[in-house]
C-alpha cells in the first residue's frame, strides 16, 4: 500500500516524490497521466484487477487529456477505490476547479507551488482520516458479527426453551403460553378451537418391557409422526407429560380435529412399532380425546382440556387403540 | 533587468539531486518556447508557462513560478512580445542564480 502521484508534469511528480520519500513514506509509484494512473489502480483494461489500492492518492488537475477531476469521478466509481483519500494538487488561480473536484470525490486540496510543510502535514491529515475509517469499518464488521450471533444464540435459546428435550415437540411451557393465545384468538374472530389429547397405550407396560432407554425411544417415534401430520401453520403439537400429547388446533370444528387425530393414530399403527406387552394389540398405538369449542366469555379454557381430557378417558375406558370425542361439545358447526 | 547582479537561491537539502536536471529542464525551455513562438505554436507555450508556474516555487526558485505565471498569460492572450519577455527574464535569472542547500 503506496502512495500514488498524478501529474502530467515531470517536475511536480519529482518533487512530490522527492520531500514524500525525505519524510520516509515508501512505495511511491508516479503517473504522468490519468489513464497511466487507472492502470496502476487496475481500473484499465477488459479485466479489471480490482484491490488496488493505494493509502492516497496526489492527483493534479490540470492535465491533458484527462483532468484530475474527471480522473477524481471515475477512481471514485470503483467500490474498491471509494474510501481511499484524494488529495488534488492544484495550481494557485485554479480554486474555482475545487468545488468541482470535492464533488467529484477529492478528499483534500493542496495548492502548487507545493511546500514541502503543506504536503507533508495534508498527508499525515488525510492517512490519519483513513486509518481511523478503516479501524472504525473494522470494528462496524466486528459488531454486525456480534449481534448476528448474539441474535442466533437467542433464536435457539428461544426454541430451546419452548421445545421438549427429548422430542423435539413444543413443551408444556409452550404449551401454556400459547394455548391462551389461541383461546382469545378464537374468542374474538368467533372460530372454532379443537383440542386433542393424546396417550400411548399402556407405556408403564412398555418401558417396563424395553426399559427406559426403549421407552424414550419409542416417544420420540410417536413424536416425530405428530410432527408430521400436525404442521399447519397455527397449530401446536406438544409434550403435555409423561406419555401425553396435546394438540391445539385452530379455526377446527369438532370434525377437523376427529380427523387429525385419526391421521396422527393411523400413522402410529403403520409404524408398528413392537410392543409386545400390549393387551390390546401387540404394537404401540395410541388413546386419543378430541374436543371443540368455540370460545366465548362464559368459557373457561380449562373447560376444553377437561372435556378432551373425559374424552382421552373414554377412549381408554372403551378398549384402547381409538379415537374419541367429547359429548357434551359446543363447538360443532 | 539582466545586469549581472548575482541572486542568492536557498534550496531544500533534500531536493540537491533534482536541481541540475531542473534547471537543465529550464535551459530547454529557454530554446523550446522560442521555437514554438516562431511556430506560433500558443498551447505549448501555455503548458511550458503553467508547468513552471506550478513547479518552480516548490523548488525554492519562486521567481521560476513568476516567471511561468507571466508566460501562461501571455501565451493565453496570444502576446508574443509577452511571450517572448518571459523567455528573457528566464534565460537572465537563470545565469544569475548562486545556489546554496539547506
Ligand atoms: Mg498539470
Amino acid at each position: 500500500m503506496g502512495i500514488l502521484i498524478v501529474d502530467d508534469s515531470k517536475e511536480s511528480r519529482d518533487l512530490l516524490k522527492t520531500f514524500l520519500k525525505g519524510a520516509g513514506y515508501k512505495d511511491i509509484i508516479t503517473a504522468a497521466s490519468a489513464q497511466e494512473a487507472f492502470e496502476a489502480l487496475g481500473l484499465k483494461g477488459e479485466e479489471h484487477r480490482h484491490g488496488v489500492t493505494f493509502r492516497v492518492i496526489l492527483l493534479d488537475v490540470v492535465m491533458p487529456e484527462m483532468n484530475g477531476i474527471e480522473a477524481c469521478r471515475i477512481i471514485r466509481e470503483d467500490a474498491h477505490l471509494a474510501d481511499t483519500p484524494v488529495i488534488m494538487v492544484t495550481a494557485v488561480g485554479e480554486q474555482d476547479s475545487l468545488n468541482q473536484a470535492f464533488e467529484a470525490g477529492a478528499t483534500d486540496y493542496i495548492t502548487k507551488p507545493v511546500s514541502k510543510v503543506e504536503l507533508l502535514a495534508r498527508v499525515r491529515s488525510v492517512l490519519r482520516l483513513y486509518q481511523e475509517m478503516e479501524r472504525r469499518k473494522v470494528r462496524e464488521k466486528e459488531l454486525i458479527e456480534t449481534l448476528k450471533q448474539l441474535s442466533e444464540a437467542n433464536r435457539v435459546l428461544t426454541q430451546l426453551s419452548a421445545q421438549d428435550g427429548l422430542t423435539g415437540l413444543a413443551n408444556r411451557r409452550h404449551f401454556d403460553e400459547n394455548f391462551s393465545a389461541e383461546w382469545r384468538r378464537a374468542m374474538r374472530d368467533r372460530q372454532p378451537l379443537s383440542v386433542v389429547m393424546a396417550d400411548i397405550d399402556h407405556f408403564k407396560l412398555y418401558n417396563d418391557h424395553y426399559g427406559h432407554q426403549g421407552g424414550d425411544d419409542c416417544l420420540r417415534q410417536v413424536a416425530a409422526i405428530i410432527g408430521q401430520v400436525v404442521r399447519r401453520p397455527g397449530d401446536i403439537a406438544a409434550r403435555y407429560g409423561g406419555e401425553e400429547f396435546v394438540l391445539v388446533l385452530p379455526d377446527t370444528p369438532l370434525e377437523g380435529g376427529i380427523k387429525i387425530a385419526e391421521e396422527v393414530a393411523a400413522a402410529v399403527r403403520t409404524l408398528k412399532l413392537p410392543h409386545e406387552k400390549s393387551p390390546v394389540v401387540p404394537y404401540v398405538t395410541l388413546s386419543m380425546g378430541v374436543a371443540c369449542m368455540v370460545p366465548d366469555r362464559s368459557k373457561e379454557m380449562k373447560e376444553l382440556i377437561e372435556r378432551a381430557d373425559r374424552a382421552l378417558y373414554a377412549a381408554k375406558r372403551q378398549g384402547r387403540n381409538r379415537v374419541k370425542a367429547a359429548e357434551d361439545h359446543s363447538g360443532i358447526n | 533587468m539582466g545586469n549581472g547582479e548575482r541572486i542568492a537561491v536557498t534550496i531544500d537539502a533534500d531536493l540537491k539531486e533534482l536541481i541540475p536536471g531542473f534547471l537543465q529542464a529550464r535551459h530547454d525551455d529557454v530554446a523550446v518556447i522560442g521555437a514554438s513562438l516562431e511556430k506560433g505554436d500558443w498551447n505549448a507555450m501555455y503548458i511550458a508557462g503553467h508547468s513552471m508556474k506550478g513547479s518552480g516555487g516548490g523548488y525554492g526558485f519562486d521567481e521560476i513560478t513568476a516567471i511561468g505565471a507571466a508566460i501562461e498569460t501571455a501565451a493565453k492572450a496570444k502576446d508574443a512580445a509577452g511571450v517572448k519577455h518571459g523567455v528573457a527574464r528566464l534565460s537572465d535569472y537563470l545565469q544569475r542564480i548562486d545556489i546554496t542547500y539547506a
